[in-house]
């Protein structure tokens, strides 16, 4: 399977921004879906996706496949995914490198795993199910985390890759989430960048962050910030055009601010391509 | 450790203060794993409190800030969320509040969390076609008494104390809420272009839709009415039906073969 080719810039679709996209058919290249937000019977949510979706190409990115956790896969989320997907003929699907509970709990947050060489296996093994059952690959993301485990025994880029290799998944690459966690467990995020296989990676995150002083938080509630743009240019020259998301869930801002950041994604975007062209010749 | 145990320890570490998932953390170069560790602990607690204020914004509004506070913090603490989509987590707070000795004497605010379960369930229930009024206008007079109904599945009926909605209308314009009567009222809730509304439903008109989402025929419904009452009813009867089409109520609707009532005709 051929690696999808660039989307361009996209945004995540988020209801606070219905009338802005409705009426104005913004310049977006494409959409970015929260999948669970759409596994409702029926009403308003469904009914923006299919106007949206008649404009725009998708994506859809989950944030409940807990694909490391040691519960059971969840076939009923499964099978509603793949319904959802069948339906509005998505891009590609995405969801976290995480879990999210066990013993029939969701903790509604995308928790760490240890790099070992069991959760390694474990994560494969459920990926390349996944997969199986949706009939296509998915794309995994890298989380930011807070904590490392003691029973680590690699690199979460080894760990990252290792996943990516064997399952045969896609990669999306968070860029705030490589900065945060580098940050927080002080890791240079270059290594992190040089490790990941370019021909899996099909799309970029960018967001924002909270500070807390001695860690940061990924929260993406604020402006993407200057160190995470620079790290967003270092990885374009790095892997040249790739699909890129400006991803914002709370303190919304007015939709131009957004459409802002896209418009300085593309420049930098842009930039790195001709410098990589110019290189070239 | 193997996963597993990590996992259910961590798992323990966020729902129930469990410290033992600590010895399989490290301290960062700038602080300690505890602090570290309380990221996903006051994460899990924040966000699903965040969940209850989307979901219960007039119940927030009612209760004021510290005591929807306390209810939300004994509702995460007692109920963990099962499902993928966090757009459940909150179903059963109002069951919750019934159980609970603190909540449980507040009925109007149990009542006001159902209302606003209500809306919620119209708000994203299952998608159905909206039948026009129009469509009855070529049904003829002999097959009336014959009519059957299929509703929108967003159509509910609930009964609440009196006043319950209009302390959540006074609540939704930031106004004084007036106080919740002794008696009782029923409010129809519904979707309707994308929106769900509400409104009481009297209690002739509540027989009758009840009556009509068991799909009785429209002369089975007059005749129930009339018994309730002891009055030719079959003018209010068409009456509550073409307010169902105008309301938007009605998916579809049908004639079903059987002995023939005698009803009159309504214009349409």
């Amino acid at each position: 399977m051929a690696q999808p080719s660039s989307l361009g810039m996209g945004l995540g679709l988020r209801p606070v921004y219905y009338p802005d996209i409705l009426d104005k058919t913004p310049s977006v290249d494409w959409f970015e879906v929260i999948s669970e937000n759409f596994m409702v019977p029926g009403g308003r949510p469904i009914a923006m996706l299919e106007r949206i979706r008649t404009s725009y190409p998708i994506v859809m990115h989950g944030v409940s496949m807990s694909i490391a956790s040691t519960a059971p896969l969840d076939f009923t989320y499964l099978g509603a995914l793949k319904g959802l997907a069948d339906r509005f003929q998505p891009e590609w699907i995405s969801d976290h490198l995480c879990w999210t509970g066990v013993h029939g709990v969701n903790l509604h947050d995308l928790l760490p795993i240890p790099y070992t060489s069991e959760a390694l296996d474990h994560v494969v093994d459920r990926i390349m199910r996944v997969q199986d059952f949706l009939g296509r690959r998915i794309a995994i993301e890298n989380v930011s985390s807070y904590i490392t485990f003691a029973e680590s025994e690699m690199d979460e880029w080894t760990f990252v890759r290792e996943v990516a290799e064997r399952a045969d998944c896609w990669l999306l690459l968070d860029v705030n989430n490589v900065f945060v966690s580098s940050f927080n467990h002080g890791f240079d995020p270059a290594r992190y960048i040089e490790a990941i296989p370019k021909d899996r990676v099909v799309q970029f995150h960018l967001a924002g962050h909270s500070e807390a002083g001695t860690h940061k938080i990924d929260t993406h509630d604020q402006p993407v910030c200057e160190e995470v743009w620079s790290l967003y240019s270092e990885i374009c020259h790095h892997f040249g055009p790739v699909s890129t998301l400006i991803e914002r869930d709370a303190n919304f801002p007015p939709f131009g601010e957004l459409m802002a950041e896209l418009d300085r994604a593309r420049t930098v975007a842009a930039a790195a391509r001709l410098a990589n062209q110019e290189a070239a010749a | 450790m193997r996963l597993a145990e990590l996992q259910m320890k961590f798992q323990a570490g966020i729902r129930n203060s469990d410290q033992s998932i600590l010895a399989s953390v490290r301290d960062s170069q700038r602080t300690d794993r505890a602090t570290l560790f309380a990221v996903y602990y006051d994460a899990y607690r924040l966000r699903l409190a965040e969940f209850l204020a989307n979901d219960f914004p007039m119940l927030r509004n009612l209760l004021g800030e510290e005591a929807f506070g306390r209810l939300a913090e004994d509702y995460i603490e007692s109920t963990p969320s099962r499902q993928p989509n966090a757009r459940w987590y909150g179903t059963r707070l109002p069951d919750f509040m019934l159980e609970i000795p603190s909540w449980c004497t507040n009925r109007s605010a149990i009542d006001l969390a159902r209302f606003e379960r209500a809306l919620s369930d119209a708000f994203d229930a299952a998608d159905a076609p909206i039948a026009a009024m129009e469509s009855l206008q070529d049904t003829g007079s002999e097959d009336w008494p014959h009519l059957t109904f299929d509703f929108h599945p967003s159509v509910t009926l609930l009964d609440f104390r009196g006043g319950t909605a209009e302390i959540y209308a006074a609540l939704a314009e930031e106004k004084e809420p007036p106080a919740a009567q002794e008696d009782r009222e029923t409010i129809l809730f519904w979707r309707n272009d994308g929106q769900p509304l509400y409104r009481p439903a009297a209690e002739d008109e509540c027989l009758a839709l009840r009556e009509a989402m068991h799909r009785k025929k429209f002369a089975e419904i007059c005749v129930l009415l009339a018994f309730q009452s002891g009055e030719d009813v079959t003018a209010r009867a068409a009456g509550f039906i073409l307010q169902w089409f105008a309301d938007g109520l009605i998916a579809r609707w049908s004639i079903e073969p059987g002995t023939s009532l005698l009803v009159s005709v309504p214009e349409v």
